[in-house]
């Protein structure tokens, strides 16, 4: 009951949230508003670390199982579980929630109770992704979570608010059904290869034998949904757009969380369900990511907005993420896990930063600032180091991910790698230039003369979030152990073919330029 | 008594029916009276006779049979007649439609479409199909003032009779083969015809016929039109009824009597339903009239339903029934707020209309986007399950192709309906109509179509059952 419980908290929170909204518009009730989404979001918090306490690292099966027939007639069923893979994601999504919450305090004003209905069912959705072991269950979160999204961009975003909110659920929704097709194509082959009739259910469906033509388009139809949501270079162009003109909130939690959902997918499902695909893609996804990682940063250096900036430096250090991913190999694997973390912390921490900036000035633009560093110290102190979390410095949480990526990578695809290290100093190069352009010299635009320094609601956002960062930097091992044995249980999922595959790859050139039946034909003994 | 059982839920609409008229006889000019209620007795009498029918297998003169199936669609049309009902005793007075007339043609148009579905006869299938048409016909240039009404009307008549022509040679033709207009002597006599050309011309005749009544391209021409023309009322209830009628006679003479012909007819209607599905969608898209955009979702939607008859296994049967009152719940409730925001003068159907509804009517704006995203197949509502049911039931059979293009299409449509919520909820409206208010037995009836929508999205394993259920009794 632990998981149901913490997933729908959120939900019971929002339905909670409107009652003590009152009917109709009641500016008047905004603060009673506030504080209760505030305190549910911190209850969801507070449960998603006690589940990291009843959370055993040693065992790297499932834990906390729950399972009930939903839709007996299809195998689909209500199947709940954590592993240290998900487990930390949830307790990232707890970590961020209120955070977004309170990043929102000042900026919104509109429609409170609307906007705090969304925030928590937004939470609910996310948290069901990443504890279902149910396909269609999966699936049900993975596209409901979209539609509190649509909502937080298209009303309380900025400018051009509605162009990106329909373009991210039409470019979200368009990969995903894709994705829906093959998940059913999955539950019947299912079917026809046990003779149990069709199963949703995440752990039967880890063993199945496909034939190589049906593996290799199911593995490219969820990796497809996947690889939009990342964003993976090409399918990266919705996220400039849905970053920049959401509500800091929306984009705190769209960087925060939302992203790490199509990492997490490729671990969860497209890798392991498909082995021997994923072996064959993984060289051509790791070059997809090497190309993201230069190519965001490339284009974040040249941005006049912050947080265009930090939109397309998700796109580089998601590119990462999926570098060590592709690695296939333990340190990759639990490197890619890490950042995903990392990535989470510090860059909503850096929309935050943006987002308080932009508060103040009502302008993003890089040009607009200048010399803040003599105006607003301790923003300018916590903005500093949020970047060089970003910027992966030895000491902060950015390093310990980044390195072990790298060092799986490496063993992997060596060359690549090579040209994927550039990515850290481009990181460099574009944060620290933007960070020097906003922060030193002389104060040259007179606004920014009289800005506030940080109040005690952002020393509550920021303080959290530079520990974290702190933290996870010097103290990797609180995170890396409890992960170890479930990344390990998932690499031996995808590798369960490893002499198999090694046995096919030599006889079938993974470079060759036509994809070609494995030698065998119909399936694939795991 | 038993020769009648089958005909029993038919018969109590058709009391209802006569009772509205005579009502509308009797009163006096200018006195108000609850004419609906009428509608809403008889039609809840037929809901309670189908569900005390249920599983007993009535069949009556040989060509009505109330089997599951039928049982199933009469619910499905039991639950639309009451919502149009409920909503249209606000709104026809508004609308200045003579009441009368209305409930009593509506009424009958009910009685036509559940025949229509439990009818085992080719002829008695045709019968139905006329007395709703008919029906339909007539209530949809009520409006007499109305120039558009009557142009809708005449369309929508002429292109159906032409339609009705050549279901009627299908008859024809079938029974030059097989010297009978039953289903099941039809069935066996056209799997062994001697001239398999006559076969074929019989089936392709038939499906005209059907594909015109559901609106599946390219015989959907008359659909934008008719559905703009008409009152919004009656658009929420032909949009609905009639295709729940049609495909459930379209399913009974296709997946049972023809079933041995599948080979034959699966391309051709595969054609249909890929055309169906894209037409609808990106036409939807161009749209600025709502009642023209749903009338193109309808097509879409058309389009989903006939890739479950195409699947033609257990699944897709079931699939087409659940679909049938998904789809049904949520577009009645859509059309019906349209209805229920329009008065004779303002009708309320140009997307801008919608501008800044959620400030004047959160409540409202709430409802239409819980349908809306029905429509658009969002979990956890039932137009998700619904869809992805009729998936599954390609994607089981191998229509793999047809399957994605029904997703993408589907996708496609998602992008007209959030049009309608930009407008309700992102768009400030500049200068906001009078809107009338909504009466709260309405307001009850959109929430129980709102309640159906989540119960079928989230629970819906029992439905499926009856419907499995009520797909194995035609077969």
């Amino acid at each position: 009951m632990l998981l149901t419980s913490i997933v729908f908290l959120p939900l019971a929170g929002a339905l909670l949230v409107l009652l003590a909204g009152g009917r109709g518009d009641r500016p008047d009730r905004e603060g009673v508003v506030r504080v209760v989404a505030l305190a549910v979001s911190l209850v969801v918090f507070v449960a998603t670390l006690y589940l990291w306490w009843a959370f055993n690292p040693v065992d790297p099966e499932f834990q906390l199982v729950e399972r009930h027939a939903w839709l007996p007639q299809f195998g689909i069923t209500y199947h709940l579980g954590v592993d240290g893979v998900s487990l930390f994601l949830i307790v990232l999504t707890g970590f961020l929630t209120p955070l977004a919450l309170l990043s929102s305090w000042q900026s919104i004003h509109k429609n409170v109770k609307q906007f705090s209905f969304f925030m928590l069912a937004l939470e609910t959705a996310m948290l069901g992704v990443f504890v279902s072991l149910d396909l269609f269950l999966f699936y049900v979160f993975w596209d409901a979570m979209l539609i509190p999204m649509y909502f937080l961009i298209g009303i309380w975003g900025y400018e051009r608010r509605i162009y990106a909110a329909v373009k991210f659920i039409l470019y979200t929704m368009a990969g995903s059904v894709l994705m829906l097709i093959a998940i059913i194509g999955l539950a019947w082959a299912h079917s026809t290869a046990t003779g149990q009739g069709p199963s949703f259910d995440l752990l039967d469906l880890y063993g199945l034998h496909l034939s190589w033509g049906m593996e290799m388009w199911f593995f490219l139809a969820f990796t497809v949904a996947f690889a939009i949501k990342v964003p993976l270079f090409p399918f990266h162009t919705w996220l400039p757009d849905a970053h920049v003109e959401a509500p800091t909130a929306g984009s705190v939690i769209l960087a925060g969380v939302l992203l790490k959902m199509g990492t997490y997918g490729l671990l969860r499902f497209s890798f392991p369900l498909f082995p021997s695909a994923a072996h064959y893609f993984a060289p051509y996804l790791a070059v997809l990511a090497i190309i993201g990682i230069v190519y965001g940063a490339l284009v974040a250096m040249v941005q006049p907005d912050m947080k265009k900036l930090v939109a397309y430096s998700s796109v580089s250090h998601l590119g990462f993420v999926v570098l060590g991913l592709c690695a296939l190999n333990v340190n990759g694997v639990q490197g890619a896990v890490y950042q995903m973390l990392n990535h989470g912390v510090s860059t909503g921490g850096l929309f935050m930063i943006v987002g308080m900036l932009s508060d103040r000035r009502h302008t993003r633009l890089i040009a607009e600032f200048g010399g803040l560093k003599a105006v607003v110290p301790r923003l300018v102190a916590a903005f500093l180091l949020i970047t060089l979390s970003s910027i992966a410095l030895p000491g902060m949480n950015g390093f310990i991910g980044e390195f072990l990526i790298l060092l799986g990578a490496f063993r992997a695809h060596p060359r690549m790698t090579a040209v994927a290290a550039t990515g850290v100093i481009l990181s460099a190069v574009y944060m620290l230039w933007m960070f020097q352009r906003v922060n030193y010299g002389t104060v040259t635009n007179e606004k920014n003369r009289g800005l506030r320094d940080l109040t005690g609601r952002e020393w509550a956002m920021m303080a959290p979030t530079i520990a974290m960062c702190i933290f996870m930097g010097v103290a990797p091992n609180v995170f890396l152990r409890p992960m170890e044995a479930s990344v390990v249980r998932v690499i031996d999922r995808i590798n369960g073919v490893t002499t198999f595959a090694k046995s096919r790859t030599s006889n079938l050139d993974p470079r060759a330029p036509t994809l070609q039946p494995p030698t065998s034909g119909t399936g694939v003994p795991r | 008594m038993n020769a009648f059982a089958a005909t029993i839920p038919i018969l109590i609409v058709v009391l209802s029916a006569i009772a509205a008229m005579l009502a509308e006889a009797i009163r006096h000019p200018g006195e108000r009276m609850y004419i609906a209620g009428f509608g809403l007795i008889g039609l809840t009498g037929a809901l309670v006779a189908s569900c005390f029918l249920w599983d007993a297998d009535a069949t009556s003169f040989g060509v009505v049979r109330a089997d599951n199936f039928s049982l199933f669609v009469n619910i499905v049309l039991c639950i639309i007649g009451i919502l149009t009902m409920v909503f249209s005793h606000d709104v026809i007075e508004r609308e200045e439609i003579p009441a009368g007339e209305y409930y009593a043609l509506t009424l009958f148009a009910i009685s036509g479409m559940m025949l229509m579905a439990a009818a085992t006869d080719l002829l008695v299938i045709f019968l139905a199909l006329e007395v709703l048409s008919l029906a339909v016909y007539v209530l949809t240039g009520l409006r007499r003032g109305s120039g558009l009404g009557a142009e809708a009307a005449f369309k929508y008549f002429l292109l159906g009779a032409f339609s009705s022509a050549f279901f009627l040679y299908g008859i024809a033709i079938a029974f030059t083969i097989s010297g009978s207009t039953r289903l099941d002597q039809v069935g066996t006599a056209m799997a062994s015809a001697p001239s398999p050309t006559l076969a074929w011309l019989a089936v392709g005749l038939l499906a005209v016929g059907f594909c015109f009544k559901v609106s599946a391209v390219p015989f959907h021409m008359w659909t934008p039109d008719a559905y703009e023309g008409a009152p919004t009322i009656v658009t929420a209830f032909m949009s609905t009824g009639v295709k729940a009628a049609a495909f459930g006679a379209f399913a009974r003479v296709f997946l049972s009597t023809l079933e041995p012909m599948q080979g034959q007819w699966v391309p051709v209607l595969s054609a249909v339903a890929a055309a169906t599905m894209i037409v609808g969608a990106v036409v939807g898209v161009l749209q600025n009239n709502i009642k023209r955009m749903l009338a193109y979702s309808s097509i879409a939607h058309a389009g989903y339903l006939l890739l479950g008859i195409i699947a033609a296994n257990n699944a897709g049967k079931a699939a087409v029934l659940f679909y049938l009152l998904a789809y049904a719940v949520a577009n009645l409730g859509a059309l019906g707020i349209v209805a229920l925001l329009g008065t004779a003068e303002h009708p309320h159907d140009q997307l801008r209309d919608f501008a800044g509804l959620w400030r004047t009517r959160p409540a409202l704006a709430g409802l239409m986007t819980v349908f809306l995203l029905s429509l658009g197949g969002f979990p956890p509502t039932a137009g998700f399950i619904g869809k992805w049911y009729i998936f599954a039931a390609a994607v089981q059979n191998g229509h793999y192709w047809l399957a994605i293009i029904g997703v993408l299409s589907s996708v496609v449509s998602v992008f007209f309906y959030l049009r309608i919520v930009v407008m309700m909820y992102m768009t400030e409206d500049a200068s906001a109509p009078a809107r009338p208010r909504v009466s709260a037995p309405s307001m009850a009836a959109l929430g129980f179509a709102t309640l159906a929508v989540f119960y079928l999205g989230v629970l819906p394993a029992r439905v499926i059952d009856y419907a499995l259920q009520s797909i194995q009794t035609i077969f």
